[in-house]
């Protein structure tokens, strides 16, 4: 059954980029098609998570290679990266910080539990770096990695056409934001909106992973 | 055939650098996830010059060309969580995405404001 899994899976990515190509639109964004395809599946199967997980084992064993292997485009455009480093490294802290304490103190409005509130400040970053974290300071971290797949969906929806509508139109800029708030789903998107903007976006989701799990410990306690 | 070959020893190449380097965090205790430690290794090997671009190149080409594709099977795993999305999806969702918006548009917003302002500097 693995087998049909792991084909019917490819089938319906394959699928998902033809419709990206033929209807471009933030809603035909591949990862989140697919993903409701493959969940109305599921459910309407009654083939249960547990009995895709090892097809999903199989698929995802590339998943740290390709992401490592984004250091290929970082090399290519190195100069770019060097040239504005610091104007970066300033945007991508204030921007770190500004969506951890929006997370907790909306999650508090709604009168969410501390540990709902704890899990959604680490929703911005890379699935590993956010369970550890959410560990750390008292959240939960399954619930981590669904609120961070969450996350990078909508960053990779919405995240190139907000940026549109507020007119943030250098590339640099936009794969800074993408790669901030949306770890390597965004980025994947960025990488096909462009090189600088795929460049930016994984840089960006490496350096905001580290400060939020430097930074989380300290902060989230006076939040 | 050749190239095939090649290929597949880009992508072995490109596994055994990543499972390196999770062994290697998880050794030291390095609180940097293995992705993130792997990029910042080939990046290192690459500007070395001690592996050579080509060695590299249509594997890594490929793999980051479909990213997205490795996210899928995680992501159907939000399934598993029907029961909190019917009880608190909504406020959910509404924490997620505006925590996104107002991140991604500080971000974005500041880096092309301060890039404006140095352009018109010099």
């Amino acid at each position: 059954m693995t087998i049909i899994y792991i084909t019917v899976t490819i089938a319906i990515y394959q699928l998902a980029r033809w419709a990206a190509l033929r209807f471009p639109s933030p809603f035909t964004t591949p990862v989140f098609t697919s993903t409701v395809v493959i969940i109305s599946l599921l459910a309407a199967s009654g083939v249960s998570y547990k009995e895709y997980t090892p097809a999903k084992e199989i698929m995802t064993f590339l998943l740290g290679p390709a992401t490592a292997a984004l250091a290929l485009p970082l090399y290519h455009n190195r100069a770019v990266l060097r040239e504005r480093f610091f104007p970066a490294a300033a945007s991508l802290i204030v921007g770190t910080f500004a969506t951890i304490v929006s997370a907790v103190w909306m999650a508090s409005a709604f009168g969410l539990s501390r540990t709902i509130q704890a899990t959604a400040a680490v929703k911005a970053v890379t699935t590993p770096v956010a369970m550890e974290a959410a560990v750390i300071i008292g959240g939960d971290p399954a619930l981590a990695a669904a609120f961070v797949i969450t996350a990078g969906i909508f960053g990779a929806v919405f995240g190139p056409p907000l940026l549109t509508m507020f007119n943030i139109n250098d590339p640099f800029s936009r794969g800074l934001g993408i790669g901030t708030i949306s770890h390597g789903i965004g980025t994947s998107q960025a990488v096909q909106e462009g090189p600088v903007q795929g460049t930016v976006s994984s840089a960006a989701m490496g350096v905001s992973a580290i400060i939020t799990s430097l930074v989380l410990p300290w902060l989230f306690p006076f939040l | 055939m050749k190239k095939a070959a090649a290929f597949l020893f880009q992508l072995a190449f490109l596994s055994a650098l990543y499972y390196g380097s999770e062994f290697l965090v998880s050794w030291l205790h390095i609180p940097i996830p293995a992705s993130v430690t792997g990029m910042v290794i080939l990046l290192f090997l690459l500007s070395k010059g001690w592996v050579p671009v080509q060695m590299i190149e249509s594997g890594a080409a490929f793999l980051n060309k479909h990213l997205a594709f490795f996210f899928i099977p995680i992501a159907a795993g939000l399934i598993t969580y029907g029961d909190l999305i019917r009880s608190d999806g909504a406020a959910l969702m509404a924490v997620i995405a505006g925590s996104s918006v107002i991140g991604l548009l500080i971000t974005s917003g500041l880096s092309s404001a301060l890039a404006k302002r140095s352009r018109e500097k010099a």
